[in-house]
């Protein structure tokens, strides 16, 4: 068998697994409406209507989102490198030590201008 | 090449995969399943167990022998309870969030080496201990652990209440942010293994572990990995003081239970992957190997391999029992600010160094030399004021972002000196009761 | 696994102008990270112009220096295993893209023009018509504030844009397709006054960009499909040999030539030009229209003769069309337009029209007539002519200012030749020249790029090139008119002196347009001299 197959038979075991946990809870537990109990949990107060229609999110996680890509398309960069250092020596060094030169200046930037505080 | 770059090879290679018959390989993916699952009732069991010890409890010792079976029934109790949709959740994302999140945490055991090649009982059929691997392995973890963040994500939004999503949008904000150093703090080991395939790096770490050689990746990673999996101290998005329960606050019954369920599985797996990657996999530890032939071989090795996972089982659990929970931003700063600059560092310096050692270009003195020079330069750069500090003297100057124009996102004011770092002030109150106490011996 | 790795060799002799420009980028990085914010812009300034005269005498350095190839028909090498191809036409853009971004390096700096302030917004995310300071009265206000990002950004834009003329091969110019457009975007969105329209033009400017960046991968992979790899030359290869999937080429081919159409500004991609124009700070805009169109058709030059010059019976039917439909959208569009960058905008549609006539011209060089202008020598010719005069139009219509920024209304111009003669003269030479009207440069352009095409049998498309010169000629002679033979209004706008910054870039682009127009003959010999690309 091809070495990535046996990954479906784990994965069809673990989603079925997880669509009957979520298709027995239906059955298994009581149903007994409550209008209350089906609202927003928010300590017993009135819930207040923001998620949906023009909740707003802060944009910190966005830029957070962005460099996280750029870090993470760094790492992937990595990775073939450190698996064939060997073989490319100097030359490999020398090349991911200016690719993570520009980063990491980057990143200073991002830094310095705050990018990375949370207040 | 030389004996650095060919470590001696004990175990399965990647050319022992692909082989199994199709009802070896379901065996082994029913076996993981199973010992996933049971491992998860047992974890809840042991944590509640120590940090009952730690603070001088008891812990559940009721159901079953030593309690063990505590965590069954609580599992069939959650079956018992209602299953609550909330009329503002978006129905269909608020179902498929469970199933995303725990369906990747089951998968990613799929590249996970449990032991060597071992002939299974009552046949004579030789298998590795291990469902499958690809030359990709670790990457493959990597990437289907990502997948289920999407499942908290999508948990805290299609709730559709506040507290929900903003614990999901902690969670993937922390995680990502902490998956960063973990990937970084992982290619020193591809370095040094030649590999990203599991069994192959175990199989690199023979004679030597990786935790012991590469140390400061081996310490970035278990911080890291406890970011990854929401534990404490860094457990921000259930934090229960805010957040009531974070993503799963309107989560019940069986639904909770599968996020209940991949969290423990995610500890596992990052334990798991800890000890395949930094202490050597299924190999016994020192000595025993020397003194004892067989210990690598056969099924001993499981005993190994759960002893070390065990290990870290431990190491989470004590960390809850002991720490208390970070604030977010102290957390984030820790994440991108420490972090990730130590691992970037660490990984141009361990490949200067192999490389060093490979081509041998420098004889001994000059490389102590310079290991000296860049020690003293570590040492000296421990006195220059610190990036974060410099930024906090310029904001004073000069306010840098510009606070909130009209008609921004209403947020409470701040204090008039800013955030409050460190301790804060002492109360004082204005009137004068006839009450003494230290405000007012303060004002007089 | 054990396979001898042998690193690409990398010919430092032909490229460190292309380095020194990312690396003056770098330094400029640094400088906005570490360096205090009172100092920065003059540093900034100061690095990207240091950055960019190395880069300038390192270009005339390595001109110098290309050795000759095919019997003189060619000079330069193919450098970085393939990528970056350094012969005599990207020598002689590189040369002409960094003048522009001199005269744009000038403009940004400017800041007499706008009562001391820059020509920048304090912060990009500004709502617009907010003024006041962030958190009310006391606090320091927006007015004070300077983005002094936009000078690596410049900076790194250049070296996209010298990336991308250079590029050998499809994935290299792809990588600098984004390098150069990504800073241009921000840029867009940076202008102090008018921030809604500003805005509104770097979104528009990014969405329509990123879907042509999708449009040139896709078609790189088709390409790839067909010729198996993405080296320009190679694809020459696969196309001079035939057979396989001809579709997967065309097609391929096809959608890479969109997003470089659109980069130019073609019909029928052309519709985020006037709105971009208009929108972006007229520094910017003065930039961005001379240095991406010399940059994306060097690109367009290089694609089409050296991967696919042998399919020129393919695409020169398609492009006949979209040069007929470029010229005729161009100026028929402008003859309406009220507002000068709208009209500019549509004029340099025109323009790209003239230009893909000029690429229209390619021949085998064994049928060009003897003295004959080859067609890249002419669309070199009309690049360098077209660049200076857009740096040094733009930079005019910066002077002639309302109180609320610049007097964008062609009728606010009206009277100017009798209130400001100087400024007002300035501005018709330029024009005269976009028209083409001789002893301009403008026409000696036209007629270079027009005779290569007509040499090579594109009557029907010089044709309409000429009627539509014709029509653009009377809307710019309209405006002269306006300007020069009526009277000005009660309310006329202020024309500020400005800065030398901004004098010397508009006298040189002056004097420049003016002297290629008496004398084209060296201009047009280094032109001619670059020689064929090299492959």
């Amino acid at each position: 068998m091809e070495l990535y197959t046996p990954v479906l038979a784990l994965l069809a075991l673990a989603a079925g697994f997880a669509i009957f946990s979520v298709a027995v809870s239906t059955l298994t537990g009581p149903k007994r409406y409550n209008r209350a109990r089906l609202d927003s949990y928010e300590c017993g107060i009135e819930p207040t209507p923001q998620p949906f229609g023009g909740g707003r999110i802060p944009v910190k996680y966005y830029t957070v989102a962005m460099t996280f890509i750029i870090f993470d398309v760094e790492i992937m960069f990595l990775v073939p490198w450190a698996v064939y250092f060997d073989q490319l020596s100097w030359f490999g060094l020398i090349a991911v030590v200016l690719f993570l030169f520009n980063i990491t200046l980057a990143y200073a930037y991002e830094w310095r201008r705050g990018g990375l505080d949370w207040d | 090449m030389n004996a650095v770059s060919l470590p001696l090879v004990t175990g399965p290679s990647l050319d022992s995969f692909g082989l199994d018959t199709v009802w070896v390989v379901l065996l082994k993916a029913v076996l993981i399943f199973a010992v996933l699952v049971v491992l998860t009732l047992f974890n809840i069991w042991f944590e509640r167990r120590v940090v009952a010890r730690m603070q001088h409890r008891i812990g559940p010792n009721v159901n079953g022998p030593f309690g063990l079976l505590q965590s069954l029934a609580d599992g069939v109790k959650l079956a018992l309870k209602e299953d609550i949709i909330p009329t503002r959740a978006d129905k269909v994302v608020f179902i498929l969030a469970p199933i995303i999140c725990v369906v990747p945490a089951f998968v990613t055991f799929a590249v996970i080496p449990f032991g060597p090649e071992v002939t299974i009982p009552f046949t004579d059929t030789v298998t590795p201990l291990q469902l499958t691997d690809m030359p990709v392995a670790v990457l493959f973890v990597m990437a289907i652990a990502s997948i289920g963040i999407y499942g908290i994500v999508l948990g805290g939004w299609a709730s559709g209440s506040t507290y929900s999503l903003l614990g999901g949008l902690r969670s993937s904000a922390q995680m990502i942010s902490y998956e960063v150093a973990m990937g970084l703090a992982l290619i020193s080991v591809f370095l040094f293994a030649g590999s990203v395939s599991t069994s192959e790096i175990v199989a690199a770490q023979g004679d030597l572990w990786f935790g012991l050689i590469l140390a400061p990746a081996f310490i970035i990673y278990v911080i890291a990995m406890v970011g990854e999996t929401n534990r404490a101290p860094f457990d921000l998005p259930e934090a229960e003081g805010e957040l009531v329960g974070g993503f799963h606050t309107e989560y019940s019954s069986l639904k909770f239970a599968l996020f209940f369920l991949a969290e423990y599985i995610n500890m596992v797996t990052v334990s798991a992957l800890a000890t395949t990657l930094f202490l050597g996999g299924w190999h016994a530890p020192f000595g025993i190997g020397a003194i004892w032939e067989g210990a690598n071989e056969g099924y001993w090795p499981l005993l190994w391999f759960f002893g070390k996972v065990f290990f870290f089982m431990f190491i989470f659990v004590w960390l809850r029992g002991t720490l208390p929970r970070m604030r977010y931003d102290q957390f984030m700063d820790f994440g991108w600010k420490r972090l990730i600059p130590v691992a970037l560092g660490w990984t141009v310096l361990v490949a200067v160094m192999r490389l060093i050692t490979i081509e041998e270009t420098f004889d001994r003195q000059s490389l102590l030399i310079t290991l000296g020079v860049i020690t003293g330069l570590l040492v000296v750069a421990m006195f220059v004021p610190s990036f974060g500090a410099a930024r906090d003297e310029a904001e004073t100057e000069e306010p840098d972002a510009p606070a909130k124009p009209a008609g921004a996102f209403p947020v409470p004011p701040m204090p008039a000196t800013g955030a409050v770092r460190g301790a804060a002030p002492p109360l004082t109150f204005a009137d004068s009761g006839p009450r003494p106490g230290p405000a007012q011996a303060e004002e007089s | 696994m054990n396979d001898e790795f042998t690193g690409p060799a990398i010919e430092w002799a032909r490229l460190w102008p292309l380095f020194a420009v990312f690396g003056t980028a770098l330094v400029g990085v640094a400088v906005e990270a570490f360096a205090p914010r009172s100092a920065r812009c003059l540093i900034q300034s100061s690095v990207a112009g240091v950055g960019l005269a190395v880069a300038l005498v390192g270009t005339v350095l390595v001109a110098l220096e290309l050795p000759e190839r095919a019997g003189g028909a060619a000079r330069g090498d193919v450098t970085a295993g393939g990528a970056v191809v350094v012969d005599g036409p990207t020598v002689f853009l590189w040369g002409l893209l960094v003048v522009v971004t001199v005269g744009g390096l000038l403009l940004f700096a400017e800041r007499r023009v706008d009562a001391g302030l820059p020509v920048f917004a304090g912060q990009a995310s500004l709502p617009p018509g907010s003024t006041a300071g962030p958190g009310g009265p006391g606090e320091p206000s927006y007015e004070d504030w300077e983005h002094t990002e936009v000078y690596p950004l410049l900076v790194f834009a250049l070296g996209g844009m010298m990336l991308f003329c250079a590029s050998g091969d499809l994935l290299t110019m792809f990588v600098a397709l984004e390098i150069l457009s990504l800073p241009l975007y921000l840029l867009c969105g940076l202008a102090r006054r008018r921030r809604l329209l500003s805005q509104e033009a770097a979104m528009k400017y990014f969405l329509l960009g990123a879907f042509s960046s999708g449009f040139f991968v896709y078609g790189m992979a088709l390409v790839y499909g067909y010729a198996g790899t993405l080296n320009l030359a190679g694809v020459a290869v696969a196309v001079r040999a035939g057979g396989g999937q001809e579709v997967l080429l065309l097609v391929g081919a096809a959608m890479v030539m969109v997003a470089l159409l659109f980069k130019v500004g073609a019909v029928p991609f052309h519709s985020w030009t006037p709105d971009v124009y208009q929108g972006a700070p007229t520094a910017v805009t003065a930039y961005m229209a001379a240095a991406t169109k010399i940059a994306a058709f060097g690109a367009i030059l290089r694609f089409l003769y050296v991967g696919l010059g042998d399919a020129r019976w393919d695409w020169a039917p398609l492009l006949w069309v979209v040069a007929i439909l470029t010229m005729l959208g161009g100026v028929v569009l402008a003859v309406g337009q009220t507002e000068i960058k709208r009209l500019l905008a549509y004029s340099s549609i025109a323009h790209t029209g003239f230009l893909l006539t000029g690429v229209l011209g390619l021949q085998a060089s064994g049928d060009l007539a003897e003295g004959q202008i080859s067609s890249l020598q002419a669309v070199l010719f009309y690049l360098a002519t077209y660049g200076v005069a857009t740096v040094g139009i733009f930079a005019v219509t910066t002077l002639v200012r309302d109180p609320g920024g610049e007097a964008g209304s062609v009728a606010r111009w009206t009277g100017l030749g009798r209130t400001s003669p100087l400024v007002a003269g300035a501005f018709a030479v330029f024009l005269l020249s976009l028209a083409g009207i001789p002893l301009t440069a403008g026409f000696v352009g036209k007629w270079s790029v027009f005779a290569s095409a007509a040499g090579a049998g594109a009557w029907p498309v010089v044709a309409v090139a000429i009627t539509s010169s014709i029509i653009a000629v009377y809307f710019y002679v309209r405006h002269i008119v306006t300007m020069f033979f009526a009277d000005p209004p009660e309310d006329a706008p202020v024309v500020v002196v400005p800065s030398p910054l901004t004098s010397v870039t508009i006298a040189v682009a002056l004097i420049v347009t003016v002297a290629l127009g008496v004398v084209p003959g060296p201009l047009l010999d280094l032109a001619g001299h670059a020689g064929q690309f090299v492959r």
